[in-house]
């Protein structure tokens, strides 16, 4: 188990575990030919998935902490919170990258910009763009701890914007988003259900949240 | 109405299937006769109906000048939600042991000749099948060139005498959980179902197909009967169906039950009505290529010559 934890705190597993989502779906594919009968449909469908999932596995670890403080797992995983957070952003960007060449030039583009469908995406990629760009020492020591603190709150608004934009990406594509948006609100309410409960109690050592 | 400049979209000669392949298709065929040996060891995806094969391609449906979809690409990208949510799903999925042969399907309602047909007997009482080159565009705005095999709607309708009340024809597609685990789910209204009126059903583009390139339906592409009506987006192409109704009215969709404001009952692919998520002025050609961006999209998929009189003095952007 110490072995377990002690793997999955090191920086290297993390790396590893992201960008080997990112071989195997995109990269993989790409070299043996499985991309189907619409590669690019698929590599622009394949990276928003990762992107969106690693966005969700991020939202999944204050909450996870929060509920289990003392499970070494857990805390090893909440190590890992920039980068995770940074690489949804990064899976992001190669998913708007994709759908720049799907749509095939500029009017094209433009065209999909008239849809609110896109605006979603779009808005919760510049608000991953922001948080990425302000996940280092630097911005938390210019910011101050408690208006970084803030800013990145955006991450949940990110997250309502994407899970909506995956949900409506296609038909049918409800039934996979929904558990993004279902697993996040029970952690979540959990995590508040904890933290008020932990608050009743004057005598409580109160674990602070994100 | 061919004019053309060879536009960026269009696809390499190299994407296509070779004539001389395309034209073995009786080596394919004859080994079909071969008996209980071939069938016991083919892949069960290669028994759907078989009678009138091999067919010919009516020349009036030709469609001089555009590329077909290579065989490989019409039978492994598939919306058929029964199967599974991803376009590879259903060539895996519908594969396992789902049987298409023998099928029954039941043609029934406001008809005055009601009846059930195997589909082998079927295509012998129509008459045989002939090949047709369609253009396939999907609401998703993707599109494909398929060579289809079957027969005109309009033989099956004459067959059947529809009563004079009779004004659409509903589509219901084979229901069975047992075999189908999409078909578990709630989610969908299953059996998917599907519909047209009675002079759309009698226009000469509407077509049932039991083949493409010259061979049966594989299980992925609807096997072994379905609807195709090419100036419409391809969700309305009921697959594997089992039973046709004439109905007074308006029948129920699925898609159109789902999301009645992104999937109208018409569906008549129109360039200048957006889908609410997407714009329909243009499409991906499946086989394309990486950099090869979209093409415009056509009114009624360029079919405007043959349907447009079935809508004159209809709003087309409320009736979508």
């Amino acid at each position: 188990m110490s072995l377990l934890v002690r793997v999955v705190a090191h920086k290297l597993f993390a790396l590893s575990v992201i960008v080997a989502v990112g071989l195997w779906f995109l990269v993989v594919p790409a070299f043996t030919g499985n991309l189907g009968a619409n590669p690019l449909e698929k590599l622009l469908h394949q990276s928003g998935e990762i992107a969106i999932w690693t966005l969700f596995s991020v939202l999944t670890l204050t909450p996870l902490r929060v509920l289990f403080p003392h499970s070494r797992f857990v805390n090893a995983l909440n190590r890992h919170r920039r980068m995770i957070g940074v690489s949804a952003c990064v899976y992001g960007l190669l998913h708007f990258s994709f759908h720049i060449l799907y749509e095939g030039g500029w009017d094209g583009l433009v065209e999909s910009f008239t849809k609110p469908f896109i605006w979603f995406g779009f808005g919760g990629l510049i608000i991953l763009v922001i948080l990425a760009s302000t996940s280092n020492q630097w911005s938390i020591r210019m910011l101050g701890g408690k208006n970084w603190k803030r800013l990145h709150r955006l991450a949940y608004v990110a997250a309502a914007l994407l899970i909506y934009h995956q949900a409506i990406a296609g038909k049918g594509h409800w039934y996979i988003a929904r558990w993004l948006l279902f697993s996040l609100l029970t952690l979540e309410l959990a995590r508040i259900v904890k933290t008020l409960l932990l608050k009743g109690r004057s005598n409580a050592r109160v674990p602070v949240g994100s | 109405m061919q004019i053309r400049k060879t536009p960026s979209w269009e696809l390499p000669d190299s994407a296509v299937t070779p004539e001389a392949d395309y034209l073995r298709r009786r080596e394919f065929l004859r080994a079909f006769g071969l008996g209980l040996a071939a069938t016991v060891l083919l892949p069960s995806a290669l028994r759907a109906a078989t009678a009138g094969f091999p067919d010919s391609l009516n020349p009036a449906f030709r469609l001089d000048g555009v590329k077909l979809t290579p065989y490989e690409l019409v039978t492994s990208y598939n919306n058929f939600y029964e199967w599974g949510l991803a376009k590879e799903d259903p060539k895996v999925f519908a594969n396992r042991g789902w049987k298409t042969e023998p099928w029954t399907i039941e043609i029934g309602g406001l008809c005055n000749r009601p009846g059930k047909y195997d589909v082998n007997d079927l295509v012998k009482i129509i008459g045989g099948i002939e090949q047709r080159n369609y253009r396939h565009r999907c609401v998703e705005a993707w599109s494909m060139v398929v060579p289809w095999d079957g027969f005109p709607l309009a033989k099956l309708v004459a067959l059947c005498e529809p009563r004079a009340e009779a004004k659409y024809l509903q589509f219901t597609t084979f229901f069975d959980p047992a075999v189908c685990p999409g078909q578990r789910s709630h989610e969908f209204a299953w059996p998917y179902t599907e519909g047209v009126t009675l002079a759309e059903a009698n226009n000469e583009l509407a077509f049932l197909a039991t083949g493409i390139y010259g061979k049966p339906l594989l299980n992925q592409n609807g096997a072994p009967i379905r609807l195709v009506v090419p100036w419409k987006y391809g969700f309305k192409g009921a697959k594997s169906l089992a039973k046709i109704d004439f109905v007074s009215d308006q029948p129920k969709t699925l898609w159109n039950e789902m999301a009645p404001d992104e999937y109208g009952f018409y569906a008549n692919v129109n360039p200048e009505v957006d889908h609410p998520r997407w714009s329909q002025k243009t499409e991906r050609v499946i086989g394309g290529g990486f950099f090869s961006g979209k093409q415009p999209t056509l009114m009624f998929n360029g079919y405007e010559k043959e349907v447009a009189a079935l809508y004159a003095g209809i709003d087309l952007r409320k009736n979508f």
